[in-house]
């Protein structure tokens, strides 16, 4: 389990995000929603590692009882936008994190290639980023991320850059990826939809400090979410947001 | 077909000019001696061919050295102040202020100190062409974008592997600019230096030809300067093209 616990984040003239914990369970998506400015973002650069320059923050993170320090490689971290390195091929993004975490090119090169199939990439192996579609992009970006094998994953936002039926495509394809190897998600959104259909858990987060006001279960099985079963939580969701939205 | 495109009108233009400068000199009977026709620099050029060709070579000799010294320099310079943002701010300014020193007043003293050799006039064409290739490949890293920055840090990246993984590659761009600037400085540089004392090369060479009233070799003088300048600039267009494939496209999505 990941524990989170009275993370303060102050900018120079202000408190961006009050002391918040949360904590992440292997195998669950929790869902961190609010609107925009509420420092969602924050909280999970703050894990991440890169807290934005010009932002402090206090705060204890720990891992299966074990003191995290950011940049942990027990956290793999996905930003908004794709990064991929333009001047890398789609095999060389995605064997980055594994270069990095001190694996041989050769090496690092023979743990991505394989996935390619299973991540709807296969013959993108050599081709640039640039040669890809905004879909195929997010896959490769995910493939880097999964592939560091990291017990939690951190995504903020992976699907905002996306049309609407290339996102409702990655959600579900995103979901039988994580079926497949269990691990805790960290997910920022802002999207109601998303929430609902992704998590196990939904955080809503209010503005002006940055605040967790709501903690929401859903305990309806994925295949059985239909509108009607998530009607009501996006009701109750929508009606939270819109009263802690100034 | 595409290479025809981007020179002709270069070549039509310069074409034209030439012929107007012609029509004048043959119009207005001007003399020789205060402005040659283009068919006599072409004559010049043709019947000191030998000579030029010597004093060209020489030239490109310096400029050549003192570039490659300078590139070389520049990315030392460059990958330290990288390192060391701390000596980065104490050193631009300094670096900054040098460049008010102008080139006629360093080319006398190079001579001063270090002679009419080699050493005096490759040593100013570093002076004049590391500048801007340094603050072009310091400007280059400083474009890292922040999400670059942010994911490689997550996944652990140092310092070190910041630089090489992504500052480097972002900065290619400034960094050819640069070279580009600094190569057109390197011949001019080293023409400033001869002019100032040599044995050889095309600065000393106007200055005899100056001091003999022969305008149309220094203009056949002007001319080599051009065309080793635009070679040395084909050849740095020559090497970004064959080394840069990954690189095109333009493709920047954390910009």
């Amino acid at each position: 389990m990941l524990r989170l616990e009275d993370l303060t984040i102050r900018a120079a003239d202000r408190l961006l995000v009050e002391p918040t914990s949360l904590t992440l369970v292997p195998g669950q998506v929790t869902c961190l929603i609010g609107p925009s400015g509420c420092g969602k973002s924050s909280v999970l650069k703050w894990l991440a590692g890169v807290l934005a320059p010009g932002l402090t923050a206090e705060g204890r993170a720990e891992v299966e009882r074990t003191p995290l320090v950011p940049p942990s490689p027990a956290l793999a971290y996905q930003p908004q936008q794709d990064t991929l390195f333009p001047w890398l091929t789609v095999a060389e993004n995605a064997a980055l994190g594994l270069e990095l975490s001190g694996l041989s090119r050769r090496a690092a090169q023979a743990r991505v290639r394989p996935l390619f199939d299973r991540f709807g990439l296969a013959g993108c192996e050599d081709r640039f980023p640039r040669e890809l579609s905004g879909g195929m992009r997010q896959r490769a970006a995910f493939l880097r991320t999964i592939v560091l094998d990291a017990p939690y994953l951190l995504l903020d936002e992976p699907f905002s850059a996306l049309d609407a039926v290339t996102r409702l495509r990655l959600q579900d394809w995103l979901l039988a990826r994580l079926a497949e190897r269990p691990r805790g998600v960290l997910l920022v959104t802002h999207d109601l939809y998303e929430a609902t259909q992704m998590a196990n858990r939904i955080l809503v987060m209010a503005a002006c400090p940055g605040r967790i006001v709501a903690d929401i279960s859903l305990t309806t099985p994925r295949p059985a979410r239909s509108e009607a079963a998530l009607a009501g939580v996006r009701a109750d969701l929508r009606s939270l947001l819109m009263e802690e939205t100034p | 077909m595409s290479v025809l495109r981007q020179f002709l009108p270069a070549f039509f233009l310069t074409a034209a000019l030439l012929a107007l400068w012609q029509g004048y000199c043959a119009r207005a009977d001007v003399s020789p001696l205060i402005l040659p026709a283009p068919s006599d620099v072409a004559r010049g050029l043709w019947a000191n061919r030998a000579d030029l060709a010597r004093h060209a070579g020489a030239t490109l000799l310096v400029a050549g050295l003192g570039f490659s010294l300078s590139v070389v320099f520049a990315f030392a310079s460059s990958v330290a102040l990288w390192f060391l943002p701390a000596l980065r701010r104490g050193v631009l300014p300094l670096m900054v202020a040098s460049q008010t020193v102008p080139i006629v007043a360093l080319a006398p003293l190079m001579v001063l100190w270090f002679g009419f050799g080699l050493l005096p006039k490759v040593l100013l064409v570093i002076l004049v062409t590391f500048f801007p290739m340094l603050v072009s490949l310091l400007s280059g890293y400083a474009r890292l974008p922040q999400a670059y920055h942010d994911q490689l840090v997550s996944m652990g990246a140092g310092r070190v592997a910041l630089f090489r993984r992504a500052a480097l590659p972002v900065a290619r761009p400034q960094f050819f600019a640069g070279l580009r600037i600094s190569a057109t400085y390197a011949i001019v540089a080293t023409i400033f230096a001869e002019y100032a004392g040599a044995r050889q090369g095309l600065g000393i060479w106007i200055l005899t030809a100056k001091n003999n009233f022969r305008a149309d070799l220094v203009l056949s003088a002007v001319v080599l300067s051009a065309v080793l300048t635009l070679s040395l600039l084909g050849l740095l267009h020559l090497i970004d093209r064959v080394t840069g494939r990954r690189f095109r496209g333009g493709d920047d999505a954390a910009a």
